[in-house]
């Protein structure tokens, strides 16, 4: 029994959520499936499990090294190399301030930058499946099943209202 | 008095009128204007000679500057006294927090500000805060044509274009005198550090030595009730004091 | 929840009163398909005259930009005319009018999109452009005016042999922390929403164009979890880059604040700094966007209405900005002591008077004047006009803060006029790099944002209340 990846292709939201929840009626089950669209749709909206991602854990623990870091720079260097200026005190607080900020700053965004291509597994230049018509604006089922199951799924799907429901290979994009 | 050598925490602990170590009085009544500390501070510490075009233009290299000025319009004028300013060694200086490398900075042991030549990347800021306007910059690498190189100081660097400088209070001459006490195992006798420009001084208007030794000539003239302090208000804590109104 | 905005009249009746709805971007959407063919239309069409203006630019950064630095690196700041009191000239008042330029990107990218303000969605990647090249033309304009640039490594925080930190007390090492926050954050910024249009033009290309979107777009496809994951990130930047973008150009103006001059030392600065980049900032992006309406196509995205409601915003940011100078200055003329005081009266009677009443001129009566008029606003040529107005306005106000403020400080013995040198070629050589990556760019990436085009005209939609139609958005987040 090989299993194969078929696509099917909408171009409005509502047939598309229609036919997802259709399919869970029928017995897919949520991870078979996998939504790919040219522009987001929240996971209520196609009926979805909502996608857990790391990025906000990622973006606080940023913000924790950068925070350590500005610790480091504004109480730690004073104190390995102590140099006196302008009568101020060797660690100033203010300008310790504006440094645990924008450090702390920066610790965060460039760690949710981080968290997006760990998360989506960017770069990943392997074949993958996918349509060029899906960047055209169409939303795309992805559906993992046997060829024998797949003439009643793909049935389904037509009266539902695809465009075009047919298997799909991993292709270089 | 016992002073120890590290700054107090807090500004505040700082009390107005506490004396540093090494200062310097200017007699404003007796200055006659001459400019032979001008000349004696540019041999002593190898300043270059920027040319007419360069001077005209503001980009002179005086460490110390006669100000001179004027009241009243030709020919009734009235000469006001001559203003030798200088670096005023200040206490709570404006320049030293400023520069982001750690090139001004203030020197435990003297208790003047230091100008660190090769740390310098030039961002001109110590000079823009300087309420004095004392600090000078090599805005280029002024030539010194033959034979003026053999009048060049070998106890004092030579600084190439881009960097910051300003009066050190000939902190070589301190450092040797500093030597040789040491070597003799005795503390410096006041009178025995003189500054090129106090040297130089026809009239002694310029007088150095250490303002925490209440028997030095510099402080007894400190705490003359003529004496003034430049630009007191800002809470810079010169070491510098002017005497005028004799 | 629907948001009901300016009620139209009935939308197939003669509009007599009102815009036809489909004069808005919103209201008038067109395939998808057929908008990303637009988009790479207007990246691959071009003509000789390009390229001629771009071979004119690179010359003038080559000449200008490049020699003439090369020549001051070796010759000293004597070139410039930086002098004993204006230590700083016009490097410094280039650097903060591009870092002030560079702020338009992020109020339009980060707190439009925070606002929920549906106008900005076409031209959020121009704005974001402009930050990053407004950026690196400010990070030239300040490694040139330091006296041994070649050293300017010294300022970063790293561990050497000699054990020297850079110092933290300095205004100068907080700029260089939040400019790098700044830049880093405004280019991740740039790219994340990037992402899904690198994947189309990957699509859509072929030969050296689609092995560079290959890899740029990083295999995204569009699944729920990359997007997912592309939303939360843009939502952490587009909050968190707002009080950096405030802080960059705060700590800049504290450059001036810190200090102890005449006329510097204002508590006002921060605030002030920081309206008067949105003000340039905002001007500058009506110039570019005028430019860019001129590519193939892209006058279905950049509309009159979009100068419109930029132009009402840029009104609004002219007023704030003289209600922040008028403090400053208020504050100065009745209680300053006496240098702050003859430094007003320099400023306003002196040699260079002229430039502190164009400044005016420029910031305030110009928009004040012409702003409230919707069919000037509604006029592409005439707001690039006024942008260009402000944004001379915008460097003469820096110009009058830094060098010629300078002039005037408590010493009057040392008081000298600016006159700036070799600092004109090499501010013309940043502008020409300026502009020169813009025109690379445009040639490069999509610059406008496709998918938040179609994703706007998708929740936007007329609906009928009593008797007429009125548009209405839904919040799809």
């Amino acid at each position: 029994m090989s299993e194969k990846t078929f696509l099917a292709l909408f171009s409005d939201v509502n047939p598309a959520a229609e036919a997802i929840a259709q399919l869970r009626e029928m017995g897919m089950k949520d991870e078979q499936m996998q939504v790919i669209s040219g522009i987001p749709f929240t996971a209520p909206i196609l009926g979805r499990p909502h996608p857990r991602t790391n990025v906000p854990r990622m973006a606080m623990g940023g913000a924790l090294v950068g925070f350590l870091l500005a610790m480091f720079f504004a109480i730690g260097t004073p104190n390995l190399y102590p140099v006196y200026v302008g009568g101020q005190p060797l660690i100033p607080v203010p300008p310790s301030v504006i440094a645990t900020f924008e450090l702390t700053m920066l610790g965060m965004l460039l760690a949710t930058f981080l968290g997006v291509f760990l998360d989506s597994r960017f770069p990943s230049y392997r074949p993958m499946e996918y349509v060029p018509a899906i960047s055209d604006g169409k939303i795309g089922v992805l559906f993992r099943c046997t060829e024998e199951e797949s003439s009643r799924w793909m049935d389904a799907l037509q009266k539902l209202g695809a465009e075009s429901v047919s298997p799909v290979e991993a292709v270089q994009l | 008095m016992e002073k120890t050598l590290t700054i107090p925490e807090y500004k505040a602990d700082w009390a107005e009128g506490e004396n540093g170590k090494w200062g310097m009085v200017i007699d404003m009544d007796l200055c006659t204007g001459c400019q032979a500390c001008v000349a004696a501070c540019a041999m002593e510490n190898n300043i270059s000679f920027v040319g007419e075009e360069d001077a005209g233009y503001g980009r002179t290299m005086h460490w110390i500057r006669i100000e001179r000025f004027w009241e009243g319009t030709y020919p009734e004028i009235r000469m006001t006294p001559y203003q030798p300013i200088l670096c005023q060694q200040c206490g709570h200086a404006p320049c030293e927090p400023v520069c982001p490398v750690f090139a001004s900075v203030h020197s435990q042991a003297e208790q003047i500000n230091l100008q660190v030549y090769n740390r310098c990347v030039g961002t001109r800021y110590c000079a823009n805060n300087c309420p004095y306007q004392v600090r000078v910059f090599n805005w280029r690498d002024w030539p010194r044509p033959a034979p003026l190189e053999n009048q060049l100081n070998p106890s004092v660097t030579v600084r190439r274009k881009g960097i910051m400088e300003k009066c050190t209070f000939c902190i070589q001459r301190i450092r040797q005198a500093e030597d040789v006490a040491k070597s003799e195992g005795r503390e410096i006798r006041d009178g025995e550090v003189v500054p090129a420009c106090a040297q130089a001084c026809p009239a002694d208007a310029i007088v150095f030595g250490r303002l925490d030794d209440p028997g030095s000539r510099v402080s007894q003239l400190a705490n003359s009730p003529r004496g003034k302090k430049l630009l007191e208000e800002l809470g810079t804590l010169p070491q510098v004091t002017y005497l005028l109104g004799g | 929840m629907a948001v009901a905005a300016k009620p139209l009249p009935h939308a197939h009746t003669h509009a007599t009163e009102g815009p036809d709805p489909r004069e808005s971007l919103m209201f008038d959407p067109r395939p998808r398909s057929l908008m990303n063919a637009w988009a790479m239309e207007a990246m691959h069409e071009t003509s000789w005259k390009f390229w001629a203006v771009a071979a004119f630019l690179a010359l003038i950064v080559l000449v200008f930009l490049v020699g003439a630095w090369a020549w001051m690196i070796m010759e000293g700041l004597g070139l410039a005319g930086v002098n004993r009191p204006a230590f700083w000239g016009v490097f410094l008042v280039n650097t903060v009018f591009w870092i002030g330029i560079s702020h338009a990107g992020t109020f339009i990218s980060a707190i439009l999109r925070v606002l929920k303000v549906e106008f900005r969605r076409p031209f959020t990647r121009a704005a974001e452009l402009m930050t990053a090249f407004g950026l690196i033309q400010a990070g030239f304009s300040i490694l040139m005016h330091m006296g041994r640039v070649w050293l300017s490594y010294w300022l970063l925080p790293y561990p050497n042999q000699r054990q020297l930190w850079p110092n933290f007390h300095s205004p100068l090492t907080w700029d260089f922390l939040a400019i790098t926050t700044y830049l880093l954050s405004s280019l991740m910024y740039l790219y994340l929403p990037l992402i899904p249009d690198l994947a189309m033009a990957r699509d859509r290309s072929s030969g050296w164009r689609k092995r560079l979107y290959r890899i740029l777009a990083l295999g995204f496809r569009g699944t729920e979890g990359e997007w997912e994951h592309l939303r939360k990130a843009m939502t952490i930047f587009a909050f968190a880059i707002i009080p950096v973008m405030f802080s960059v150009h705060t700590i800049v103006s504290w450059d001036f604040a810190m200090a102890t001059r005449p006329g510097w030392s204002s508590t006002i600065f921060g605030p002030y700094f920081v309206i008067g980049a949105l003000h340039s900032g905002m001007a500058a992006v009506v110039v570019v966007l005028f430019f860019v309406r001129r590519m193939k196509h892209m006058k279905y995205f950049v509309r009159p209405e979009h100068f419109d409601a930029l132009g009402k915003l840029m009104l609004v940011i002219s007023m704030a900005w003289a209600y922040f100078f008028f403090n400053d200055y208020i504050v100065q003329w009745y209680g300053g002591d006496k240098w702050t005081r003859m430094l007003l009266e320099y400023h306003e009677n002196g040699p260079l008077g002229w430039m502190w009443m164009l400044m005016l001129i420029c910031n305030v009566a110009v928009p004040w004047l012409l702003l409230w008029n919707r069919r000037v606003r509604r006029t592409p040529w005439l707001m690039a006009i006024i942008g260009i107005l402000i944004n001379v306005g915008m460097w003469l106000e820096r110009y009058v803060i830094v060098p010629i403020s300078l002039t005037i400080n408590r010493m009057p013995f040392t008081w000298r006029q600016y006159v700036p040198g070799i600092e004109i070629p090499l501010g013309i050589g940043t502008l020409a790099l300026f502009i020169l990556l813009y025109m690379l760019a445009s040639r490069l990436i999509p610059l406008v944002p496709i998918w938040e085009v179609q994703e706007g005209q998708m929740v936007h939609s007329l609906e009928r209340v009593g008797k007429t139609y009125v548009p209405v958005v839904k919040e799809l987040e």
